[in-house]
């Protein structure tokens, strides 16, 4: 527990589109430290990316989050191919009219508020650890969307094709 | 027409004529020809500039999300690339060209937890290199017809420079020593005939 308290007051604080106070290798670096090699293998395991359905315990939670996003985003998909509204169940319903980027921050914000949720009545717990690694992973892929970055991709796949074909 | 030799005879003064008619049939089809090939390769550069303009305004739709592409969860790359560009040959203004018929992608399906901004990625990216593709294709026809512009713009200038006034020349050239003859052999008889009756009345 000491452990857990020591780790989590020596992280700093993360807001909704700030640029990352610290990155997820130190993050991983700090954390193996102060966890257990079991509560560690959780940390490692949760993922805004994939996570098991079959999860339980502490991390049910969490691949239910992730579920909840993956249903809503197969009905944007199958909405836009059959041509018919949406139909959200968890995703904010203005999500449909965005443009993609705008689309991907609410996402985004949609997952961070969840990630209030998740932690609401938890303080020091592993809970905490496991919001803060899913927040930082918010934050680094909210600072990779860079109007620079992205200009350089779309031109080297529009490139490489030309190139190629 | 200097250097050619002439022959100064009837048979050379209707092959000349001949040359002559024909080419003057000849020129004008050559310079209708010119005609369309000038502006057919207008209507291709036009077409060319329409296609520029729509990329440059998909560009500029796609402006406010392009920064979508840097995100380091999706790899736009992976999702889609040209296999092959598919063409048809066809004749315009008398030349075979390649006319674009479409672009055929090799599209990986976004899976279930794929961001959802790299469906509409893949659109556009396919879209432009549609566009790209026809340019390219457009470009290729033009180069064939301009060519074919170069050749029939000098025989344009061979018929008008060359044949028709050297065949001009040498119907005039052969006619006047045609006539020079005939005069002369006229004239010849005249000397013959009086001698002859000179050497009578003596």
């Amino acid at each position: 527990m000491s452990n857990m308290v020591y780790l989590l007051c020596s992280l700093p604080s993360l807001n909704f589109a700030q640029v990352p106070p610290i990155s997820q290798d130190e993050f991983y670096h700090d954390a193996e430290k102060q966890l257990s090699s079991k509560h560690f293998s959780m940390l490692e395991r949760v993922d805004l990316r994939q996570m098991d359905s079959d999860e339980h315990g502490k991390l049910k939670d969490f691949a239910q989050l992730y579920q909840d996003l993956l249903g809503d985003m197969t009905e944007l998909r199958t909405a836009k191919t059959e041509k018919r509204p949406v139909r959200l169940a968890h995703l904010p319903k203005s999500l449909a009219d965005g443009n993609p980027l705008e689309r991907e921050k609410q996402i985004m914000r949609w997952q961070w508020d969840r990630l209030d949720d998740l932690e609401a009545g938890n303080t020091f717990s592993l809970v905490n650890v496991l919001v803060y690694k899913l927040r930082l992973q918010i934050l680094d892929r909210l600072q990779s969307m860079e109007p620079e970055r992205g200009s350089q991709v779309f031109e080297s796949v529009i490139n490489d094709a030309k190139t190629k074909g | 027409m200097a250097g050619i030799k002439i022959k100064y005879t009837k048979t050379e003064r209707a092959k000349q004529k001949k040359i002559l008619k024909v080419s003057q049939r000849m020129l004008p089809l050559f310079e209708a020809m010119e005609k369309s090939l000038m502006s057919t390769i207008n209507t291709i550069a036009e077409r060319i500039d329409d296609i520029r303009q729509t990329i440059e305004k998909n560009r500029e739709a796609s402006k406010s999300w392009l920064a979508v592409m840097g995100d380091s969860w999706g790899s736009l790359a992976e999702f889609i690339s040209v296999n092959e560009v598919i063409t048809k040959p066809v004749d315009v203004a008398g030349v075979r060209v390649q006319q674009f018929e479409r672009v055929d992608f090799k599209i990986v399906e976004p899976s279930a937890n794929t961001p959802l901004w790299v469906d509409d990625a893949i659109e556009l990216v396919a879209e432009q290199l549609q566009l790209e593709a026809e340019i390219k294709c457009l470009q290729d026809q033009i180069e064939l017809l301009e060519e074919e512009l170069l050749d029939v713009r000098a025989r344009v200038k061979l018929f008008e420079n060359r044949r028709i006034p050297n065949a001009k020349i040498a119907i005039r050239k052969i006619g006047q020593k045609l006539q020079d003859d005939e005069r002369l052999t006229i004239a010849t008889a005249k000397v013959v005939n009086q001698a002859k009756l000179e050497e009578a009345m003596a």
